[in-house]
């Protein structure tokens, strides 16, 4: 009888090789970032219909993306959280941006409409600190003198993951605020003076949506797509602006993007006059020596360069510019890589 | 116990094959502690072991990692959890074998088998949608009117009620254990003779002093078993805890505070760790749970091992 | 207050507390259940057995993949786990029977059973998915497949023992070897015990989530390769309560009605053997 078992277990397994075999060409595996998981599934949903590959990509987390393919535990990794070129290189990695987006802190306050709260980059720093306590502070109130804003407590609600929005947003803080540059410092997890974690944006989101008086920091996507309250911040160039396509737009205008540093830059306190302060890009990562698969990976994007720039702005991410896009085709063949 | 001594070569292989078998448990414990410890390997060596538990460093930066927050939190949540579910528990078992109408015993008995049943993913979840908002409007609010301004017990109730702290996941981990605690408890009460509980009964003895007197001192060895089980249950529970705990790696004195424990934070970042300090560290943290539950549950087996013998002795 | 008047308030109290923490144990349970209950069925369309999931914001994803992928990892899970468990218990009880190994391996399969279940995610972790260089189906099953071992092992060897050893000298006595006495005597005993072992492990792992977050892993799309990443419902309820999409929320409900009702119908199988078979 046990022998039997064993027989239709050998039988079942044996049968199920080819199917794999199958399957496995069509699917590519990526996961990491949070940030640019609802642009990669929407496109990945139109390509599977148009191509019938399957690129599942798995929101984790920039750290994730980072590590995994660190690991080679999957096909391409995904950080918002730039890598630096000697690290790729120990590495042995590719890098290069997909797309352009923005993090924006989110509020949950009875009575405070979309955009109608106004922060500066110290303001919000001392929030983030845990120092700026609750909402009905003076350095809050004298900024936002038309918002009747409560006495209650503020909570902070922050990644519990690693995380490259949380890599972009402890950037723009460690940039522009010297107490947090020296208490937390920047990094895809850091360790959080106040509040609580969720896991993702879609953790924060959801934590911030459930919370009230609460303040976090999702992708835009994230604030759009669950109608929640993004604020007002004061940029580089001292003009209060609400977070926009045109506002990100103006922040990736004056970004420098070299090839021959992997791409490798910040977006974060842009000069423009109506840039948005907290932009960045997100980058794929890709494991150097793995040729064949690399290759699909980046007819998916080079497909999405070309296809997917509606669905981007719908989701208001940036697409890149086409010169850029041009470069980054051209880092790909230098790489041996062509689509 | 005759064996027949003339070995069949057929025997001989089923013996071995079986034999195997058995052994995988031997060779899966040890596999799990060779490969954490080895996987740790970098952590231990830069960090210690006893730096490791007291540091509450957990940060990523300055890549400096320390076990207590988590740790902490492992432990405050497992026995609040146990200081609610025990009791509750108890009372169930007492009321299904000794309160409860003869037609409810049956229905009641199996509801508490099939709640034990229901996957801890399950509980989180309603944890977070249904009972976190609840704690946060009503539930905490009052505790903290009622008991915030008390010296000493008053520091426990601080902070701004958000639902999704200590005290929910407390609490959801007790709920996920009291069907678990509760059955165990009813099957140990079962084991009493009932001609031992007759003859109280017969001289006059309420129910309460059955249970007092007659039950409680019969049982009182699987239920320790029951309870053990029941914290070894509680010290590795990911899922009943990940979505309301707050994942925050702070000390805190207040239950109203978010925090984490090890289970948590390898759940949630376990596959981002993007240093090798990083990871080894979270793994450093899985081998002290596997180390805590191993221990705790080894030390109740051998309680549990010389009380039976003394027993039938 | 006489002696005997102080008895009875005694008792009454007691008993009145016991039933208190009965009715509060069994309200919570009740709450949940109902809450799950009443959000699943809402949730529950046709979409959600026919579809695979959507990005957020596109209507009419499922769950296809997650359904497939979960009946698949446990599947493959039972297959690898029950007969290592079984054949485990059947040393134990058969030809180690009173030795002091067998023992030890008892004691040590108990201790087992309360292994955190993440615990063996990362062990799997680092012994099958990063040399394999992928996360697979395969790497869940196996992590399932550990914590369902010393759960078969130890009601096999339970219900082994049950079987009277004069049984076996009887078949002995034919001059049956000992294996065939175990395989056409005793198994056949305590088959209907050992069904009910199985099933009840297989209820264990059906619900469990903490163990495929690193193994497994997951996968937006329909997938039959256990050499890849897999879809699970568990896993899915974890990402989908966690977001911040309504859609997810409602789909994370249905999921975990199915889930409750299929671990509670295979509890309650189990159970309804055990019943059936000693009663009579």
């Amino acid at each position: 009888m046990k022998i039997k078992i064993f027989g239709l277990v050998l039988a079942l397994l044996t049968a199920l090789v080819p199917l794999q075999t199958a399957d496995a060409a069509e699917t590519l595996n990526g996961a990491g970032a949070s940030f640019p998981y609802p642009l990669y599934s929407a496109w990945a949903y139109a390509y599977q219909k148009a191509t019938g590959v399957r690129v599942n990509y798995q929101s984790i987390g920039s750290g994730g993306g980072q590590r995994q393919i660190v690991e080679r535990t999957v096909d391409f990794g995904a950080s918002d959280d730039p890598v630096a070129p000697a690290q790729l290189k120990k590495d042995t990695l590719l890098q290069f941006p997909a797309v352009i987006g923005a993090i924006t802190p989110v509020v949950n306050l009875p009575g405070v409409k979309d955009g109608q709260l106004r922060l500066d980059a110290e303001a919000l720093c001392r929030i983030f600190l845990g120092e700026i306590k609750r909402w009905d502070d003076a350095r809050l109130t004298a900024m936002n003198p038309g918002l009747k804003l409560p006495g209650k407590e503020i909570t902070v609600i922050h990644r519990a993951d690693g995380s490259g929005t949380t890599a972009i947003f402890t950037h723009y803080l460690s940039e522009t605020c010297n107490a947090w540059k020296t208490k937390t410092g920047e990094g895809k997890a850091v360790q959080w003076p106040a509040g609580i974690g969720g896991k993702g944006n879609e953790g924060v989101a959801n934590y911030v949506k459930r919370t009230s008086h609460s303040i976090g920091y999702v992708e835009f996507a994230y604030a759009k797509q669950n109608k929640l309250a993004s604020v007002s911040l004061k940029n580089r160039a001292g003009n209060f602006v609400e977070p926009s396509f045109a506002s990100f737009e103006n922040a990736a205008e004056t970004a420098g993007f070299d090839a021959n540093k992997d791409f490798h830059a910040w977006l974060t306190n842009a000069p423009g006059k109506n840039a948005w302060p907290i932009a960045g890009a997100t980058f794929i990562l890709l494991a150097k020596e793995k040729i064949d698969v690399n290759k699909k990976t980046i007819q998916f994007f080079d497909w999405a360069f070309e296809q997917g720039d509606d669905t981007a702005r719908k989701l208001v991410y940036v697409p890149l510019p086409p010169a850029l896009k041009n470069k980054i085709r051209a880092y790909w063949k230098s790489k041996g890589l062509s689509p | 116990m005759a064996v027949p001594q003339k070995k069949d070569p057929l025997d001989r292989l089923f013996m071995i094959v079986t034999a195997t078998a058995a052994i995988s448990v031997i060779v899966i414990l040890t596999g799990i502690f060779v490969v954490l410890l080895s996987e740790s390997s970098l952590a231990i060596s830069r960090f210690g072991f006893f730096r490791f538990l007291a540091s509450t460093d957990w940060n990523p930066v300055t890549e400096s990692f320390g076990a207590a927050t988590a740790v902490f939190g492992t432990i405050v949540t497992t026995l609040i959890a146990l200081l609610i579910a025990v009791p509750t528990a108890v009372g169930i078992a007492v009321f299904v074998t000794e309160i409860a109408p003869d037609f409810l015993k049956g229905p009641i008995g199996i509801a508490i088998e099939l709640l034990a049943a229901i996957p801890s993913i399950i509980y989180g979840m309603w944890g977070l949608f249904t009972l976190a908002p609840l704690m946060a409007q009503h539930v905490e609010p009052f505790l903290q009117r009622t008991f915030g301004d008390l010296p000493i017990v008053g520091a426990l109730f601080q902070g701004t009620p958000m639902g999704i702290d200590i005290f929910s996941a407390s609490v959801i981990l007790s709920i996920m254990i009291i069907p678990f605690t509760a059955s165990i408890a009813r099957d140990s009460f079962n084991l009493t003779p009932a001609v031992v509980k007759e003859s109280a009964y017969g001289i006059g003895a309420t129910k309460w002093e059955v249970v007092k007197s007659v039950v409680l001192p019969y049982s009182k060895l699987g239920v320790f078993g029951g309870v053990v089980l029941s914290l070894g249950r509680a010290l590795g529970e990911t899922m009943a805890v990940a979505f309301v705990l707050g994942n925050n790696h702070v000390i805190t004195a207040s239950l109203f505070d978010a925090a984490s424990t090890i289970t948590v934070t390898l759940a949630n970042e376990f596959t981002e760790a993007d240093s090798d300090i990083y990871l080894s560290s979270l793994f450093y943290l899985a081998l002290v749970l596997f180390l805590l539950s191993f221990i705790i549950l080894a030390i109740a087996k051998f309680v549990l091992l010389r009380a039976e013998k003394r027993y039938s002795r | 207050m006489t002696r005997e008047q102080k008895r009875k308030i005694e008792n009454i109290a007691a008993l009145s507390l016991s039933s208190l923490a009965a009715a509060f144990g069994l309200f919570w349970l009740v709450f949940i259940l109902g809450d799950v209950l009443v959000h699943g069925i809402g949730a529950l369309t046709p979409e959600l057995f026919l579809n695979d999931p959507a990005p957020p914001g596109i209507e009419g994803g499922g769950l296809r993949h997650a359904f497939l992928g979960q009946i698949m990892i446990t599947f493959f899970a039972t297959l690898i786990g029950v007969p290592v468990g079984v054949l485990g218990g059947t040393y134990l009880a058969e030809y180690a029977r009173g030795t002091k190994l067998a023992r030890v391996i008892g004691i040590l399969a108990d201790i087992m059973v309360s292994v955190p279940s993440i615990v063996i995610g990362t062990f799997i972790y680092a012994l099958l998915v990063r040399p394999l260089g992928h996360f697979s189906g395969w790497a869940g099953s196996v992590a399932l497949a550990v914590i369902m071992i010393p759960v078969v092992l130890r009601t096999t060897e339970d219900m082994l023992s049950l079987v009277p050893w004069t049984l076996r000298e009887a078949a002995f006595a034919l001059g049956a070897p000992h294996y065939k006495v175990i395989v056409q005597v005793v198994y056949r005993g305590a088959a209907t015990g050992i069904l009910t072992g199985v099933l009840l492990s297989i209820a264990r792992v059906a619900g469990e989530t903490a163990p495929l977050l690193f193994t497994s892993f997951n996968n937006n799309f329909f997938s039959t390769d256990m050499n890849g990443p897999m879809a699970s419902l568990t896993v899915a309820v974890f990402q989908y309560a966690m977001g911040p999409f309504e859609e997810w929320h409602a789909q994370a409900w249905a999921a975990s009605l199915i889930i409750t009702l299929f671990i509670l119908t295979v509890t309650i199988a189990g159970r309804a053997i055990v019943r059936w078979r000693y009663k009579s």
